[in-house]
């Protein structure tokens, strides 16, 4: 068993000392709320280890700050809320384009527009698949609890430099801010596991940074150390410089997705609880499955099958293994903070329509008695 | 132990949220579980606040507390109290700052309703309004039994500068005395 360690913090706090375990040591932002605590820690812990936090004078200039660190080879960090995504949104598009490494932790609040700044929502999860325009794979982990901050941040960091582009960590208001204690890997464990980036080591005169096989990400070498290429958000060649030439842009493009695709089992991750004898099933992610596990316990207490499968990562989506409990169970609860954005996609991945699902977007989290109730009525 | 539920309500910047902290805290250090949330308004200060605390031997997954379960309550701002109270359990106790919080005859027939004036105490008996969330936080463990005293005073004391020990040592202290002499009092 890996080594762990015992620690009282938040969710937000989490993220940054995950961040900073990872290899991050840049952090560009600007602060919003729920998400502030991440830049608050993050801005005292990265100088510590040789790293810098700078908090810039928007979100734009926050993201275009993170992506320029990453362009440099470096690990970097933004984190905001859904309003700063909104504005983040084309250099999001620039990073998937040049593909550049970057974790995004976005701790979600009510919207659309300003919403309900201090208050629990799960909004921005059609909007974490697709924050720019264009076409890219998305690739999105959301913590379902205080220790899963701090792992799926560290996990982020390996996924951003596996796959060469911006990946979004979504926690909420709940788990953002809530206090207790997590049992997380130690941060020696946590360097342990750290793969970082593909770099190209010979002659500089073959470098070819985007002339990679379909279903590989660009091999970017850090800026400054003898390789020359060129970063830019039009359709590009092997060197990154600008093209129209009609077969190279149609190869970036299908690369951009097939390098995410074809890989899905490298990204996937879920989480199944008391499903194995289960009648009903629910399906919910983030801070809703803390209601979710509860309302579970109770159920089952009172002898009601019911059980919990909670994807991890939510873009790409498991599809497969949603499409096989659709097959398996007759019925079936969608719970999320909004008003059924992820219901989409398990409607769609199930081949079925009749999904119950519960929704809230007036800022207030499920309690378990919320669940317990539409259960049984199903 | 059953799981105890607390609520500690106020308005922003009156700094509630320390001792659901300090509870959470001094309970994960006994090897329990403990989880603190806070809710407030984009108001920095003057909206109403709410922390919830849960304290259990066994894992704690939905981190608020549920209405008709809290204990114990405490509260220093009626807009907060006003808000808030009916997550009380019925014949829970709600400590309250009478100065400032106004509760109907029919909620002291529902609830166990303690008058203490935190403020005052802390303003000019301890001699700095900031030690209330200490104040409080006696007041709390002295009503529910929570936790282990000398636990909770050493988790509290190793979240606040050595030169405010003493200070917050009396702070306690204080809390305690009026908490026993209210409860003598019933």
């Amino acid at each position: 068993m890996s080594a762990t360690r015992e620690v009282i913090s938040s969710g937000n706090e989490l993220a940054a000392l995950a961040a900073v375990d990872a290899g991050c040591r840049f952090f560009g932002g600007y602060p919003i709320t729920p998400s502030s605590e991440v830049m608050h820690e993050i801005s005292d812990l990265l100088p510590k280890v040789g790293g810098a936090a700078i908090q810039m004078e928007d979100e734009i200039a926050g993201v275009a700050a993170a992506i320029g660190a990453g362009m440099a080879g470096v690990r970097t960090l933004t984190a905001t809320s859904g309003p700063g995504i909104s504005l983040k949104a084309e250099n999001l598009g620039l990073a998937q384009m040049a593909e550049v490494p970057l974790v995004v932790v976005n701790v979600m609040r009510g919207g659309p527009s300003t919403g309900l700044p201090t208050r629990v929502a799960q909004g921005d999860v059609a909007q974490a698949k697709n924050p720019s325009h264009g076409d890219y794979k998305s690739i999105t982990v959301c913590a379902g609890n205080l220790a899963e901050c701090y792992t799926e941040t560290v996990r982020a960091f390996n996924l951003a430099d596996r796959f060469m582009q911006p990946v979004f960590v979504l926690l909420d208001e709940t788990i953002g801010h809530m206090h207790a204690k997590a049992v997380i890997p130690t941060a020696e464990e946590v360097k342990k596991g750290i793969v970082p980036r593909k770099t190209f080591d010979g002659p500089a005169e073959e470098y070819r940074p985007y002339d990679v096989p379909q279903d590989q990400p660009a091999v970017l070498n850090p800026m400054f150390q003898g390789y020359r290429y060129h970063f830019t958000g039009l359709h590009h060649d092997a060197m990154g410089f600008p093209t129209e030439e009609i077969e190279t842009c149609r190869k970036l493009i299908d690369r951009l997705f097939r390098k995410v695709e074809e890989h899905k089992d490298e990204i996937e991750s879920n989480e199944e609880y008391m499903l194995d004898d289960a009648e009903i099933l629910i399906i919910g992610y983030g801070s809703a499955s803390l209601a979710i596990k509860e309302a579970v316990d109770v159920l089952r207490a009172e002898g009601v099958k019911v059980g919990m499968f909670r994807p991890i990562t939510l873009w790409p989506s498991p599809q497969e293994r949603l499409y096989e409990l659709g097959q398996k169970f007759d019925k079936i609860l969608s719970v999320e903070l909004n008003q059924g954005q992820y219901l989409e996609e398990i409607q769609r991945s199930m081949g079925r329509l009749d999904i119950a699902k519960l929704t809230k977007t007036n800022g207030r989290p499920f309690s378990p008695s919320d669940i317990i109730e539409k259960v049984k009525e199903l | 132990m059953s799981r105890i539920v607390m609520r500690f309500t106020g308005v922003g910047g009156q700094g509630v949220l320390l001792a659901g902290e300090i509870f959470a805290a001094a309970k994960i250090k006994d090897g329990g579980f403990g989880v603190k949330t806070a809710t407030y308004t984009s108001q920095v200060r003057g909206g109403p606040t709410v922390v919830d605390i849960q304290l259990d031997d066994k894992e704690i997954f939905y981190p608020y507390a549920i209405d008709g379960q809290i204990d114990f309550m405490l509260s220093v701002a009626d807009v907060s109290y006003q808000q808030f109270k009916n997550g009380v359990r019925e014949g829970g106790t709600i400590v309250i700052e009478p100065n400032l919080v106004h509760p109907t005859d029919e909620d002291r027939k529902k609830w166990n309703i303690v008058e203490i004036p935190i403020i005052t105490i802390a303003k000019e008996e301890v001699g700095n309004v900031i030690t209330q969330s200490v104040v409080a936080l006696a007041i709390a463990n002295t009503y529910t039994n929570a936790l282990d005293e000398e636990l909770l005073v050493s988790t509290m004391l190793s979240k606040v500068p050595p030169r405010f020990h003493e200070l917050n040592k009396k702070a306690y202290e204080l809390g305690k005395k009026y908490a026993t002499e209210a409860m003598a009092n019933v």
